[in-house]
């Protein structure tokens, strides 16, 4: 019996196997508790569920405007509740408290309000106009799609739940989420939100584990319509094929290497923090991340002679303290990884600059084993380093001569999530800003992402958009309606094409 | 690139082998939450550009054309395994492990002479928590 449940046709319940699995906090490697570990039969119930929810419950035929005030209500639960879920998100996943108050919860709730406004205000039926011969009219009708499931990784677990969740619902779908399984709790207080607004047994249910087959089960189950993944590249892969099966829509937010561009024109105190912020927000668990910093070289040494002062103000210690910048990560396999990879760039000569191990002064309580510090190597672009996503503390600083090649490193890799360009002069920023091949530039700014505008990648980061009006528009289908307004047989081009007789 | 697996990584593809009924592959992927890391899944297509760099258990092993040139040559990787959750959807995650690529030798990293960051003692220690107040810069945040 696990303290924490499976949500399934509006029910709290156990895995069919009785089994569970532990969640740890990574700070501290204590556990929290148990969680519900779903198997392949528990995420074909939560399919049904949903699809029974969608084909004949009230929640696909309720108004837009209906559906809204149900989002609202939940954001308004989900903020009267922000401190306690702040809490739990920190604790299970590792990241500050800080983060949890400032990004995750309010960046939650502002999700469900933003598409709470669009399902108000975004047309189900459109005009489009009328054809001289035939005569006719005809109309587009956005439709949900049906049974949607989401899958979302253990960086953002609340603010990823809200923009699966969200968007689906707030379109007129229902939908199986299975959170990851490092981070399950903040998304279980997600759904209890959900089900304390009275939305409709069925709509949103919610399986948790690790999910070889529980999330094999939501890319390929025939009665899923859509699939939305966000992690890692690889795990895309492997969830288009599974879709193919029936043709599913598919939208993907997955890996990047994203490239920060300081031209030599740029506010250097200003980019400096952009760049540090850029990399080592959550500790570069951040699938736009941008832990390629391409530094012109007209500026390069004292640009990077910031970086490297500024690297060691950075506050690492107890994720709970709202003093802390950096907490562990998300586990010790996570450092591990960060480790390897450290190992790799100095086997093939990237100079390391600062960090580069574990930090040593942790206070007591704290498990050094999940702490990495914050990490420069000046590195080539060709580099491990340079083209695999770390997904830990890593910057790769690369020097540049001019904005052109700067562009061209930007753009060598196989991702294309996300960027961001430094510079006084806004018509150049702006001109690297559209040679960047990446879903998101971010010009002397980097990791604002608003649940107004799209996000989503190029390349292999993605197909999709998440976010804002177009994000929404992923989760309702395209339906023309052609109406023949004619009244006798001159209106038609029936007879003239097979046969006047028919 | 060439790649070979543990012992250990043998026995867990030797169990998926039993538990599964398709042809399984492992492909060393990339990026996100994973990194790079080998994935074995059942009845895959490994892609276009995927090319067969060793096997595990009978099981072949593919990874695509730029980590192969990343890897270039003889140089081993080896496909291990520990007590880890992972996201992958990657058939050992059931069984409460994940697979994991290590570097051609298991050395750990050499100490640099080169700087550390100083992380400040005082600002490191685990505090008694204090006021859990947002700085007033985050509290005005509203994006829209």
């Amino acid at each position: 019996m696990g303290d924490a449940q499976l949500f399934i046709d509006g029910a709290w319940v156990d895995a069919q196997s009785g089994e569970t699995f532990p969640t740890y906090a990574p700070s501290t490697g204590e556990k929290i508790t148990d969680v519900a570990k779903a198997g392949r039969d528990d995420a074909q119930r939560a399919v049904e569920a949903a699809r029974r929810a969608f084909d004949e419950g009230p929640w696909p035929k309720m108004s837009g405007k209906e559906r809204a005030a149900k989002l609202r209500q939940v954001a308004d639960i989900i903020n009267g509740r922000s401190a306690e879920i702040a809490e739990v998100e920190a604790r299970d996943g590792g990241g500050t408290i800080k983060k949890a108050m400032f990004a995750d919860v309010p960046g939650a709730v502002s999700t469900f309000q933003a598409f709470a406004d669009c399902a108000e205000n975004e047309p189900d039926v459109v005009e489009r106009g009328e054809s001289p011969f035939p005569p006719a009219k005809s109309i587009v009708r956005r439709e949900p799609f049906g049974v949607c499931s989401g899958i979302v990784p253990w960086n953002f677990p609340f603010l990823m739940a809200g923009w699966k969740i969200g968007p689906a619902i707030a379109a007129g779908n229902t939908v199986v989420l299975k959170p990851a399984s490092f981070t399950s709790l903040s998304a279980i207080e997600m759904v209890k939100a959900v089900e304390e607004a009275d939305i409709p047994p069925g709509v949103v249910n919610l399986i948790t584990g690790p999910g070889g087959s529980a999330g094999e089960e939501l890319a390929q189950h025939p009665l899923v319509d859509k699939v939305a993944f966000t992690g890692s590249t690889e795990v895309g892969r492997r969830i288009m094929q599974l879709a193919s099966g029936t043709v599913k829509k598919v939208t993907l937010e997955l890996g990047g290497k994203s490239a920060n561009i300081v031209l030599d024109d740029a506010d250097l105190d200003l980019a400096a923090a952009g760049v540090l912020w850029g990399t080592f927000f959550h500790n570069g668990q951040v699938c736009e991340s941008g832990t390629r910093a391409l530094v012109s070289r007209k500026i390069y040494d004292e640009f990077v002679g910031m970086l490297v002062e500024r690297a060691g103000k950075i506050v690492i210690g107890d994720n709970m303290d709202m003093a802390t910048d950096l907490g562990p990560l998300v586990a010790p396999s996570q450092v591990d990884t960060t480790e390897r990879y450290v190992k790799l760039g100095l086997d093939e000569g990237a100079k390391l600059l600062c960090g580069g191990s574990k930090p040593s002064d942790l206070a007591a309580g704290l498990d050094q084993s999940a702490y990495y510090l914050p990490t420069i190597f000046e590195a080539d672009n060709s580099m491990k380093i340079a083209q695999e996503e770390i997904f830990g503390p890593v910057l790769c600083v690369i020097p540049f001569d001019s904005d052109d090649e700067a562009i061209k490193i930007a753009n060598d890799s196989i991702y294309g999530l996300g960027g961001g360009v430094w510079s006084k002069n806004l018509d150049r920023a702006h001109g690297v800003a559209a040679a960047m091949r990446t879903g998101t530039v971010w010009v002397n700014d980097y990791h604002m992402i608003t649940p107004t505008q799209p996000f989503g990648g190029y390349k292999q980061s993605g197909i999709g958009r998440e976010l804002g009006d177009y994000g929404y528009n992923e989760y309702r289908q395209i339906k023309h309606v052609w109406q023949n307004t004619a009244t006798d047989r001159n209106g038609y081009l029936h007879f003239a094409a097979l046969s006047g007789n028919i | 690139m060439r790649v070979t697996g543990t012992a250990a990584a043998e026995r867990v593809v030797q169990r998926a082998l039993r538990d599964r009924r398709g042809a399984l592959v492992f492909t060393i992927g990339t990026g996100c939450c994973e990194s790079t890391a080998p994935f074995l899944y059942e009845d895959f297509w490994p892609g276009p550009d995927s090319e067969a760099v060793g096997e595990v258990a009978g099981v072949p092993v593919y990874a695509p054309e730029y980590l192969r040139a990343l890897y270039p040559g003889a140089e081993g990787v080896t496909v291990d395994v520990e007590d880890s959750m992972a996201e992958s959807m990657s058939i050992e995650t059931e069984y409460g492990c994940r697979f994991v690529l290590r570097a051609p030798d298991g050395a750990p990293v050499p100490n640099q002479d080169t700087q550390t960051c100083d992380v400040p003692e005082a600002v490191s220690a685990l505090r008694s928590r204090g006021p859990q107040e947002l700085p007033e810069a985050l509290r005005r945040a509203r994006m829209r």
